[in-house]
């Protein structure tokens, strides 16, 4: 570092950094980010267990900086673009993605350059936040785009007001992110109705932060500390919740087993290991539980478990290989097909039924599990056929699968699929007679004719669209972008939801039951809507973590 | 004149057998131990009455050699010049077994066999068109020329309320990792290169007509269309009506799927096929 002045705490001052620097101060930045990922995922805007938009942030930079690692070169151009790279093909998600076009403007703003200094900054800021705002036909005000904007108009000004100081520049640019996430809800109704900063923000405000600690030297803060999240600016919203949402990362240890014992708390037992691991799914009753949970260290699920009573038929898989075993193993059954169809599903129940569809290759994953854009694009390179169409079958995971085409040779067509159902819909309408593009086309089509609701458990006490919702109830969301009906019964929520989506006009309803739902409520569920409504129903097993139900109206 | 021979998977009926002057071969069925003669000893309406009433589920087989050579030496002592055009031979092996035949009949006739790659309307279209072609005095040459160009002209399409009886009978082709049968699906299939080849699925019966429908319309010029059905005649009706005009009436068939071809499709089979206009 080239110091102007002493060298301790906030009197630090950079005048440039080399692209080694720039790595540190990213690598410390993520490790910052890492800190608050639980309260990041919190602040989604509807209290379902969401796309998390921290963990999918925290992936993307885990991706970038990994490729960073493997780059010698010292240069600063270099480094930046390692990382835009790295990102791109680590993208997860919506937040993700922005981030990957982050560090693509970013690099764009460095080229050519050995160090980088306060005006290099401003200018890789202000790339950034062109390439963001490009990645999107409509772009959303309030949201991460906005806050990356204000942060570079800020760098920009201070880079001219001290050309020589890059601390100084970041600290503006970091302060004007934090003025620009407290203001989110002001721009954006959706995140002022359910009393939230925008949390993509939020996640870019707190890896400026972190950059700046690693700046400033402030080794102790970035150990011990932890970043302090931005409250919104509305007075009157609710505050954020501290209870972190349920984070399924799709990695670690997969584990079933059977405990058998006497007088087990079945309830004790639920609660205990919901503080160990995600997806959690107990059932059983007092001498026998069935356990299937996910967890980076299933030695603690193991120990705890023998001490409540005695395992069987005990199963540990490291997701990793499971992943990588399932895409070996689709590859090697397929026969050459003309157009290949890679589809997004999570759940035993509906990668059977996607592929009796004739889906060639299913990429595990949905909601809270949103694949990086290097899983699509392994995917989509390993379908039998040059032509593949892509169905992402989530709304976090339609613009990742967007990236996908520029880095494959293959010809990929993306049905921007947003919900199950859609994508069952596009995949019933695919035309085997038809060429790629008339195949999209149609499939696009055939999506607006299906209306979904997904019913689950909010994770938080919230308001929205004047409900008021209370932590644990059934909620339901129609289309993935409306919250239509809440209470404790979900036979209730059920109906409310499908009275919303105006039922009576429909030919059929289909209801995809999942792993924590009993078939026989489902069932029951449907013979009571046939009933009421008097429409077809039918139910499909679907094994879909966190939704209860999915239900698709035709 | 040239004759014309086909097998009873192209749904021509005795009596359009007999306006048309086309010779049909038809095929069997069995219940239990007892043979029907496809559309002769057994028509449409009885073998679905039976299907429902039996609790043996049928099974078809083509008649012995002898069936074919008495046929075709039968017809050798009107005319010089045979044209057979059968079932496709990725159905069914009646293609080899008239070849076969062919050798080794008695009298000199020219017996031309063409294997229709189609089935149902899309052979009766072919059948029907080589019998006109031959009562305008056609020569064997140049019918059999046109059988041969016209095969990729014709389109079969059909729907079904399950794919369980093609399953059963292992006639399912290409179409085979195309059964949706944990979801409520009318499946929509064709038949292509000889196969039943899958082309999508729709989620109601009104949907899969009105598929049908657009399928129809979508051609520049028809020069001839088939409809039929298993058992939903009131369905057909309000089809013909939505197809009126599209095609001269003298080129517009109405049929019903064999019993022999409804031992593999099921009794909710809707089907058109369509020769398409050069």
């Amino acid at each position: 570092m080239t110091r102007h002045e002493q060298s301790k705490g906030r009197g630090v001052q950079t005048g440039s950094v080399t692209g080694h620097q720039l790595k540190e101060m990213f690598n410390a930045g993520t490790a910052w980010l890492e800190k608050c990922v639980p309260e990041i995922n919190a602040i989604n805007v509807f209290p379902i267990p969401d796309g998390d938009t921290g963990t999918n942030m925290l992936l993307t930079m885990h991706s970038a900086m990994e490729e960073a690692h493997r780059s010698q070169d010292g240069n600063a151009s270099s480094v930046a673009q390692t990382i835009a790279h790295g990102a791109l093909m680590g993208a997860r998600g919506n937040s993700g993605v922005i981030l990957s076009q982050f560090w693509k403007g970013f690099a764009k703003g460095l080229k050519d350059n050995q160090r980088l200094s306060s005006k290099a900054l401003a200018r890789a800021l202000s790339e950034a936040s062109e390439a963001a705002y490009e990645g999107f036909v409509n772009p959303v005000e309030g949201t991460m785009l906005t806050v990356l904007r204000d942060s570079a108009n800020a760098a920009e000004a201070a880079a001219k007001a001290n050309s020589r100081n890059l601390t100084k520049t970041l600290a503006t640019a970091m302060q004007a992110a934090r003025e620009s996430v407290a203001n989110t809800p002001n721009l954006l109704p959706v995140l002022r109705e359910a009393g939230v900063v925008d949390a993509g923000g939020q996640g870019l405000y707190v890896l400026l932060e972190g950059a700046l600690h690693y700046l400033r030297g402030e080794n102790d803060t970035l150990k011990h500390g932890k970043p302090r999240l931005i409250p919104t600016s509305q007075p009157l919203a609710p505050g954020i919740t501290q209870m972190p949402a349920e984070v399924e990362v799709p990695y670690g240890y997969c584990m079933n087993f059977l405990l058998e014992g006497q007088d087990l708390n079945l309830k004790k037992i639920k609660k205990n290991l919901k503080k160990k691991g995600q997806s959690l799914v107990v059932t059983g009753n007092s001498s026998r539980i069935r356990v299937h949970i996910h967890s980076f260290k299933p030695g603690e699920i193991i120990d705890y478990a023998t001490k409540q009573g005695v395992l069987h038929k005990i199963k540990i898989d490291n997701m990793d290989d499971q992943y990588a075993a399932f895409i070996k193993m689709q590859r090697k059954k397929l026969p050459p097909v003309d157009t290949a169809i890679v589809a997004v599903a999570s759940g035993e129940g509906l990668f059977k039924l996607f592929r009796s569809l004739g889906t060639t290759i299913i990429i595990p994953g949905g909601q809270t599990m949103n694949p990086s854009v290097r899983e699509l694009v392994e995917a989509v390179d390993s379908a039998p056929s040059n032509k593949v169409i892509l169905l992402p079958n989530n709304k976090n995971i339609v613009v990742a699968a967007s990236q996908v085409q520029s880095l494959t040779s293959k010809d990929v067509k993306v049905v921007p699929t947003k919900t199950i159902p859609q994508g069952i819909g596009a995949l019933l309408s695919f035309n085997y007679d038809m060429d790629l593009e008339n195949n999209a086309s149609a499939m696009a089509e055939a999506l607006n004719r299906v209306k979904s609701i997904e019913i689950t458990k909010a994770v938080r006490k919230s308001q929205i669209n004047g409900m008021n919702i209370k932590k644990g109830e059934f909620i339901a969301v129609l289309d993935d972008n409306e919250l239509v009906a809440n209470g404790k019964k979900v036979k209730d929520v059920i109906t409310n939801a499908l009275e919303k989506a105006d039922v009576k006009n429909a030919e059929l309803v289909s209801i995809y039951y999942g792993a924590e739902t009993k078939p026989a409520e489902a069932r029951k569920i449907a013979d009571e809507i046939q009933n009421e409504f008097s429409v077809e129903v039918e139910t499909v097993q679907g094994d879909q973590p966190y939704y209860n139900y999915i239900i698709s109206l035709e | 004149m040239v004759r014309i021979v086909t097998d009873s998977c192209s749904d021509i009926t005795p009596k359009m057998a007999e306006q048309f002057g086309l010779t049909v071969i038809p095929l069997n069925v069995h219940f239990g131990g007892k043979v029907y003669r496809d559309n002769i000893d057994l028509n449409t309406e009885g073998f679905y009455q039976k299907l429902t009433r039996s609790k043996i589920l049928p099974t078809t087989s083509i008649p012995g050699p002898a069936v074919f050579t008495d046929t075709l030496n039968n017809l050798a002592k009107e005319t010089r010049e045979i044209l057979v055009i059968t079932l496709s031979r990725k159905f069914s092996v009646v293609y080899d077994i008239v070849s076969r035949s062919k050798e080794s009949l008695k009298s000199k006739c020219n017996i031309e066999v063409i294997d229709s790659q189609l089935g149902i309307g899309g052979q009766l279209i072919l059948a029907v068109s080589a019998a006109l072609m031959a009562r305008a005095e056609g020569t064997l040459e140049e019918i059999a020329s046109w059988v041969t160009s016209a095969i990729p002209r014709t389109h079969v399409l059909m729907t079904f309320d399950t794919l369980e009886y093609l399953r059963k009978g292992g006639r399912i082709g290409k179409a085979q990792a195309f059964l949706g049968d944990l979801l409520k699906v009318n499946p929509i299939l064709g038949i292509k290169k000889g196969e039943a080849f899958p082309i999508t699925r729709v989620r109601s019966r009104a949907r899969a007509v009105d598929f049908l429908v657009n399928f129809v319309k979508n051609f520049k010029k028809i020069d001839a269309l088939v409809i039929e059905d298993g058992t939903t005649t009131n369905e057909l009706g309000k089809l013909a009506q939505r197809l009126q005009g599209l095609v001269p009436d003298e080129h517009f068939y109405r049929s019903k799927v064999s019993p022999v071809v409804g031992t593999h499709v099921g009794p909710h089979i809707l089907s058109v096929s369509v020769l398409e206009g050069e």
